[in-house]
């Protein structure tokens, strides 16, 4: 049956139906609703809500109940996500499964709390200081908030990671008809232990690289700490152990590239123009692709649900193929970075950008596919 | 002690009960047909700091107050107190003591600061000072009676036989005032510290016990340290909280040593101030000598 | 108190609730720290907790340190976040006992929000908030406890802005258990700790602690046992009218009021 369903409402019945019985958050414009229905909707599973005094504390909260064995999120939006970024290396370094949610508004600082951007996707890779795994994907639909934010879960969990969904204002606010049956919730569970408390080391990675993950409180003692540790949490500056553990960090995610990155299309197989967008530009570039095509020029859509890591490969084979990338996306250019290193000269990348507190439309696409098609006739 | 009138000071530590048996030594005066002055002076008992009392007993007693060297007997409730309380006891008193450390709650005190140093009086020196002492392990005394707390009880057994009061006034004053769920256990402790033998005091003037214990007094504790832990002179804790001078270093700063180590009183000082863990104290079976602790018990 | 610190004094081995292999701890010679962890020890012991149902959290500072060398569940979080993690986990699991450690910047300064409001949602947390009134860890700068007068890296002249009273904040702040112990008064920390353990709600101990490294080295107090000395007799019951007379070349605590330990402030729930 379906329903009409808003993003953000859809992205707490995610949470709820992938297990999460924590969260802790801050009041923010444009992803409140996230926090009011999970205030809603947790007691009746047993869960905890709990309204935090900022966004750094929320996070803080949600890696505490994540170590107490609660699957736990937060949502937030801009400023708030800059809050955050403190526990977000604090959750990758210590490898505390969490879900953090950013509905991205307009900024920098306050900027415009209302109005939708995609400015936050290099905060997203890089907002927290020192080199480190993130998960980041980027639905485009209420279902698809649904099915992301499930699959954040499952991520995050099973890699020991923090895992960010991305998405703008527009997509949290907007309400449409999901068959909530029908969208698939993803399974993943964190590692645990196969050998008793007196053996364990809270960071011995298993054959995937992830170390089992105990719960505090259950029998098994062990240490957690943000400085940089042996495989028993034992604080150490080695020079090698410290070098091993970072790379080990991002080769656990690099392991499960498969699993994490996802990325969807519309009409590449000819296409000579591939749209690269993500969020609500790639709803407008749906619609640019087949105004397009009405017209007889040949596009197609690259949308990377996953931004981070970035679907690499999937897009190198694209720009060897298509006379050129046109990068559609609400910012000055951010993803435009990743896109242009991995075309890396095999095709030509047009920018299509917008700052202003208004979603790219459709015609701004179809302006740019017209210009790259026009200079390249 | 004088038959009709006499003077007892009791210390202790706060929580050990010293008010209650000084409050018990009075109704048994009383009971005698003496008139009886009893006050109490706390120090900082809320914080398991010192507590005294003084009693003092005769036909007719104008101020409960006993002045420096005039107490018949001091009853002790604590060791480091009763030693701390000599200076009361006149010329041939009776230092009745419990062998229990209880480390005082401000266990770090400027040790030459003066009035509040801990006392530096190992248990086999003390009859030097005071021929008549008579110390026990009233705890365990009162734990084989049936009841480790009723340890005041005990001493006040010991205590009975010198006053001039019979046994009725002083069964009659336990059961007035001791708790009834306690009062059994309280009687046992009694009689059994009463029925505890101590050697004689030695005639006036000798001064000395005639007997010393066999070779160097054994020491009440001794402390094992872990060097690797231990962070030597720059730390220094327990060399200056330590009241014994147990605890020195070689010249070679680290770590700590026992440079005194028969003199430990086993008191915890140095082990509960040591940030470090790396020393431990280890307590020595209390020295069973005859000279000091009841041998037999009738 | 006496009978019962005392057998928990004697009687325990700390080796047991220590990662050895993490031994020695990093701090300095003489660091009051040390004392604190062991009352901590003393305290579970006297209430007869279970290990496995205990968890330490902290934040970041030689007093946060401590955390890590304790053999139970225990994690060191970030500068002033200890009670956010804290209050999380609690919530989370409701069955565990969950004891935070905390300095005087940690805890007052850049957590200083998070104190409050945890005081104020009066969540079951024991907070220990060592003071030794400087930051430690970064080398000795002036903290929200620090003393008018006392030198540190960021007050070559000497401090001078007014101190807060942690206790009094947290008494404001909602918190139904509040007490003040001190390093120089190990035993009665045992007490305040076990009572403030076995409160039900949010419970916070201000537990005076002392940083001869560098506290005591630039305000000439001398090394730890002078430390220890200076600090008990703050507590001492000293004549308040000589105590508020401020004298030249006076080190920094001699014109600062007698402070006031044991349990200020309790509301049952
Ligand atoms: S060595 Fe320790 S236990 Fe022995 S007397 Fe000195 S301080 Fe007390
Ligand atoms: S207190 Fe501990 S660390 Fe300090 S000198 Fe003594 S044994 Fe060594
Ligand atoms: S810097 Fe100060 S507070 Fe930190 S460990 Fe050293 S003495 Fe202790």
């Amino acid at each position: 049956m379906s329903q009409l369903v808003q993003g953000n409402e859809a992205c707490a019945r995610a949470a709820i139906a992938s297990g999460c019985r924590f969260f802790a958050g801050y009041p923010i414009t444009p992803s409140s609703e996230i926090g009011e229905s999970m205030a809603r909707l947790l007691p009746d599973v047993g869960g905890v809500f709990v309204q935090m005094e900022d966004e750094i504390a929320s996070l803080g909260a949600v890696l505490g109940a994540s170590l107490g064995g609660a699957r736990a999120l937060t949502a937030t939006s801009g400023p708030g996500f800059t809050l955050m970024q403190e526990h977000i290396g604090y959750a990758a370094l210590a490898e505390i499964p969490c879900v953090v949610v950013d509905v991205m508004r307009g900024g920098p600082s306050t900027g415009l709390p209302t109005r939708p951007s995609q400015g936050d996707v290099m905060q997203a890779r890089w907002g927290t200081h020192g080199d480190h795994p993130v998960v980041a994907l980027a639905p485009y639909s209420s279902a698809e908030v649904f099915e992301l934010t499930s699959r954040a879960f499952a991520l995050s969990e099973r890699l020991r990671v923090p895992a960010l969904v991305l998405y703008d204002e527009v997509i949290g606010h907007l309400r449409e008809r999901v068959d909530i049956a029908d969208v698939p919730l993803a399974r993943g569970e964190r590692p645990r232990p196969s050998v008793g408390p007196a053996a364990y080391e809270a960071y011995a990675p298993g054959p995937d690289l992830v170390p089992p993950l105990a719960d505090f409180g259950r029998g098994y003692r062990f240490h957690v700490t943000g400085l940089t540790h042996d495989e028993r949490g034992k604080p150490t500056d080695d020079p090698a152990i410290v070098g091993a553990l970072h790379r080990r960090l991002q080769e656990k995610v690099v392991r499960a590239r498969d699993d994490v990155v996802s990325v969807a299309t519309v009409a590449l197989e000819d296409a000579e123009v591939a749209i690269v967008a993500y969020g609500v530009a790639a709803r407008a570039a749906e619609r640019a692709v087949s105004d397009a095509r009405a017209r007889g020029l040949r596009a197609g859509l690259f949308r990377p649900r996953t931004l981070w890591p970035f679907p690499d490969a999937e897009l190198r084979g694209l720009a060897s193929r298509v006379r050129a990338l046109v990068v559609a996306e609400m910012n000055l250019g951010q993803l435009l970075l990743e896109v242009e290193r991995v075309a890396a000269g095999r095709t030509h990348v047009e920018p299509c950008l917008r700052a202003d507190g208004t979603p790219l439309t459709p015609e701004d696409i179809g302006t740019a596919i017209g210009e790259v098609i026009g200079a390249a006739v | 002690m004088p038959a009709e009138s006499g003077s007892v000071l009791l210390v202790g530590v706060g929580g050990q009960g010293v008010v209650l048996s000084s409050a018990v030594a009075a109704d048994a005066a009383r009971r005698s047909g003496f008139d009886v002055k009893q006050s109490e002076v706390h120090g900082m008992s809320q914080r398991g700091g010192v507590v005294s009392s003084h009693l003092r007993y005769g036909p007719l007693v104008h101020s409960p107050l006993i002045g420096a060297g005039e107490a018949d007997a001091v009853v002790a409730l604590e060791w480091n107190e009763g030693v701390r309380a000599i200076p009361a006891l006149r010329p041939g008193g009776t230092l009745i003591v419990s062998l229990d450390r209880i480390p005082p709650p401000s266990a770090f005190v400027d040790r030459h600061g003066g009035a509040v140093a801990y006392p530096a009086v190992a248990p086999d020196t003390l009859r030097r000072t005071v021929p008549d002492v008579r110390a026990a392990d009233a705890t365990s005394v009162a734990a084989a009676a049936g009841n480790a707390r009723a340890m005041n009880s005990v001493l006040l057994g010991i205590l009975s036989p010198l006053l001039p009061f019979p046994a009725e006034a002083w069964d009659g004053a336990i059961a007035a005032n001791v708790p009834r769920a306690a009062l059994e256990a309280n009687r046992a402790a009694f009689a059994a510290g009463r029925a505890l033998r101590f050697p004689a005091a030695p005639a006036p003037g000798t001064g000395r016990p005639r007997r010393r214990a066999p070779a160097e007094p054994p020491s009440v504790g001794s402390v094992d340290i872990v060097d690797a832990w231990c962070k030597g002179e720059d730390c220094a804790i327990c060399v200056r909280a330590c009241p014994e001078y147990v605890l020195g270093f070689e010249p070679d700063a680290r770590p700590v040593r026992a440079v005194r180590p028969d003199a430990c009183t086993a008191c915890m000082l140095c082990e509960i101030l040591c940030p470090d863990f790396a020393i431990t104290v280890r307590r020595a079976a209390v020295p069973a000598g005859p000279s000091l602790v009841a041998a037999e018990t009738t | 108190m006496t009978a019962k610190a005392l057998a928990a004094a004697t009687g325990i081995d700390y080796r047991e609730h220590l990662r050895l292999p993490m031994m020695p701890h990093i701090l300095c010679p003489g660091c009051g720290h040390g004392i604190v962890l062991k009352a901590l020890l003393r305290a579970i012991r006297s209430l007869d907790l279970d290990w496995d149902r205990l968890a330490f959290v902290a934040g970041i500072g030689c007093s946060s340190r401590l955390v890590g060398y304790i053999d139970g569940c225990t994690l060191h979080t970030t500068h002033g976040r200890a009670l956010t993690f804290a209050t999380g986990l609690k919530l989370a699991r409701p069955d565990l006992t969950v004891v935070v450690i905390t300095g005087d910047g940690d805890g007052l300064a850049i957590g200083g929000n998070h104190l409050i409001h945890a005081a104020r949602r009066d969540v079951d947390l024991a907070c220990l908030l060592l003071n030794n009134e400087t930051y430690g860890m970064t080398g000795g700068q002036v903290a929200p406890t620090t003393v008018p007068g006392s030198v540190s890296t960021t007050t070559p002249r000497g401090a001078t802005e007014p101190p807060f009273d942690a206790c009094a904040l947290v008494t404001a702040a909602g918190a139904s258990f509040v007490a003040r112990g001190a390093t120089s008064l190990p035993l009665e920390l045992d007490t305040l700790i076990a009572a403030a353990i076995a409160h039900r709600g949010f419970s916070f101990v201000e537990i005076e602690s002392d940083c001869p490294e560098y506290f005591g080295r630039y305000n000439r107090l001398g090394r730890a046992p002078e430390m220890l000395q200076q600090q008990r007799r703050r507590f001492d019951e000293v004549d308040e009218t000589l105590a508020a007379k401020r004298f030249v070349g006076a080190p920094p605590h001699a014109g600062v009021p007698r402070l006031r330990t044991g349990v200020l402030h309790e509301r049952k729930t």
